[in-house]
């Protein structure tokens, strides 16, 4: 049984009692049809208690009733978006339920709002987010390192770049003190200077030549460090106030690679500029003295006229040397292939290069065996390439050396070789993987002889290249070097 | 009686240029002695002591430039004049000049006649001219 109805049973007896005590305290005697006067008044009181009881149970599950609709109706008002559901109870409950209703709208307007609201600031903090991991992501594929500090000189933003270049973990860096950040206490100077600086808008950006070593090598960085001054307005108005920067953005870019290039050229430009101007003074010189009648007889005059078209043929073969490598790598190159008898190309190298060879007491010998090689090529090339490969020999033998020449066929793999052999002074074993690079030159035969490093680059395109053969080069300082290509047979191209 | 001819010293590592220089120096009476690099250059200067030297500037082992700073530290031949003729296609940094006894400069390709006008203004004129043939 219920509590409403225990309650109930509850006023009906406290009704009853209270009956009989009324009706045992009147004096007057009940009606005499009703016999005993005890038992008339007990039983009066018991229908009295019952049906005080039953009207209170009846009441109060009316009232349980109605109160039970209003709770749903909240239910149903909290839990759903309806807000225009209505209500009357009884029981003098309806204002009760209209101030819950006119609560609950108020209360449903207000969440609506702060729903609303709150997706507002969802949406604004997915975009922030994607933004600043387009940015990172912006950041990150910029090769050249950057570094963003705040006022307080503490690491705002950095790429991986940045990390890998100055060596810092990247994770737990960001809000740090740069100074704590970084090793490199020029650098660190550099940012803070340039914040404290940045007040004049001229010194706003610059640049700085900075130099690292990395993995034992020393590398050189461009540094530009630019104060960040807000808009240009702010930034005059900081200036004027002579207020720091906000911040400093640092970009550092490794020109390694650009300062090495820049040096290459120049001394390229400077080397060609001495081959080229050492045959034609002789040229020149020798040309005057025939005008100006200085060679007195025929011999010397023969003499002088060999010397000008030796030193001609020399010219030309260093104007050929770069114009073929340039046409080559541009890919413009006539390759004009035809049957090459190499013996007798051989033979036409060695008698060119014999002067040379003749003025510094070096022996020129071929000792190939007298049979008829050919090679499907283009003549000149394979020409060129013969005459760079002896130059160079000749140039790097000491006087009273000798420089061999050799051909080698080789019927499995049908391939005809030829090498050039000196008794020079040989080839340092770390320079020979770098050999056949464009104006890559040994830096210990520098002061041995000129050259423009651009030689063995034009044998190497020529013979691989040009020809698809190979070249290879076998050395050992002090002893001599040998320089071999090799070329299909004319029957297997 | 005739009067001793002034001695030239003539370095380059390019023997044509080595042979016309020479020659073209002695058909107008000087007396050459040649070296064909930097190092064999300081040698002979220091031997022979010449009137002056006419070198290359880049050459092997040594160079011209370095050869005339090492001359000119060398009390033997610090009085020494040089005549420098130089195939690189800009000048010499005068601060490097300065620590030398380099008294000119000459371009390549240069001109027999030019040089011989310059030995003439620095070592006057040779008094007996002399037509060598060359061999």
């Amino acid at each position: 049984m219920s509590f409403g109805k225990w309650l109930s049973l509850g006023v009906g007896l406290v009704a009853a009692v209270l009956t009989a005590v009324f009706l045992f305290l009147d004096p007057t005697p009940p009606l005499p049809i009703w016999g005993n006067g005890v038992s008339i008044r007990i039983g009066i009181a018991g229908v009295f208690g019952g049906l005080i009881g039953l009207a209170h149970w009846l009441v109060m599950s009316r009232f349980n009733a109605e109160l039970r609709r209003l709770t749903c109706h909240v239910e149903v008002l909290t839990k759903s978006d309806v807000s225009d559901l209505t209500l009357e109870p009884g029981m003098g409950l309806a204002p009760l339920a209209l101030a819950v209703e006119q609560g609950m709208q108020h209360l449903r307007q207000r969440t609506q709002k702060l729903v609303s609201k709150r997706r507002e600031l969802e949406i604004q903090l997915r975009i922030a987010e994607a933004e600043r991991r387009h940015a990172e992501a912006v950041l990150n594929s910029i090769a050249d390192a950057v570094l963003v500090t705040d006022a307080f000189n503490e690491l705002a933003l950095a790429n991986k770049a940045a990390a890998s270049v100055l060596n810092f973990d990247l994770g737990f860096s960001r809000r740090r003190p740069i100074d704590e950040v970084l090793d490199d206490r020029a650098l660190v100077k550099l940012i803070k200077d340039t914040r404290e600086g940045a007040p004049s808008v001229a010194n706003l950006r610059r640049h700085v030549e900075h130099r690292l070593t990395r993995n034992g090598r020393e590398h050189v960085y461009d540094v530009t460090v630019a104060g960040i001054g807000g808009d240009a307005a702010d930034s005059e108005a900081a200036a004027g106030d002579g207020h720091d920067a906000l911040g400093v953005v640092t970009v550092i870019r490794d020109v390694t690679r650009e300062r090495e290039i820049a040096e290459m050229k120049s001394d390229f430009v400077s080397s060609v500029s001495h081959e080229l101007r050492t045959p034609l003074s002789s040229i020149k010189a020798y040309v005057e003295m025939l005008v100006d009648g200085e060679a007195h007889d025929e011999q010397t005059r023969a003499e002088f006229y060999n010397i000008i078209q030796s030193e001609t043929n020399r010219l030309s073969r260093l104007i050929d040397n770069i114009l073929n490598i340039s046409r080559i790598e541009s890919g413009v190159v006539r390759v004009q292939r035809e049957q090459v008898s190499l013996p007798s190309l051989i033979r036409e190298a060695i008698d060119v290069m014999l002067p040379q060879a003749r003025a510094r007491n070096i022996e020129l010998k071929d000792v190939s065996a007298p049979v008829f090689f050919q090679v499907f090529a283009d003549k000149d090339m394979v020409y060129q390439a013969t005459l760079n490969l002896l130059g160079n020999a000749i140039k790097y033998t000491p006087k009273g050396g000798r420089v061999t020449t050799s051909i080698v066929v080789d019927e499995a793999a049908r391939v005809v070789r030829v090498s050039v052999q000196d008794t020079g002074v040989g080839i340092p074993p770390e320079d020979v993987p770098h050999l056949f690079e464009k104006f890559y030159r040994v830096h210990q035969h520098k002061k041995l002889a000129q050259g423009t490093g651009l030689g063995l680059n034009l044998v190497k395109q020529i013979i691989e290249t040009v020809h698809g053969g190979t070249m290879t080069v076998a050395s050992e300082p002090g002893k001599g070097s040998s320089f071999t290509y090799s070329l299909p047979l004319a029957d297997n191209i | 009686m005739t009067d001793k001819k002034p001695l030239i010293l003539v370095v380059d590592d390019e023997t044509h240029i080595l042979h016309v220089v020479s020659l073209k120096l002695r058909n107008a009476g000087y007396e050459v002695i040649t070296a064909e690099n930097g190092e064999e250059g300081f040698d002979q200067a220091v031997a022979n002591h010449p009137s002056l030297i006419i070198t290359d500037f880049q050459m092997p082992f040594m160079s011209g430039l370095e050869m005339c700073q090492r001359l000119k530290d060398d009390p033997r031949t610090t009085d020494v004049r040089a005549l420098m003729l130089t195939a690189r296609g800009f000048s010499l940094p005068q601060e490097a000049l300065d620590k030398t006894n380099i008294v000119n400069v000459l371009s390549k390709p240069f001109s027999p006649k030019e040089i011989l006008a310059r030995v003439q203004e620095l070592l006057g004129k040779a008094t007996a001219p002399v037509v060598r043939r060359a061999s």
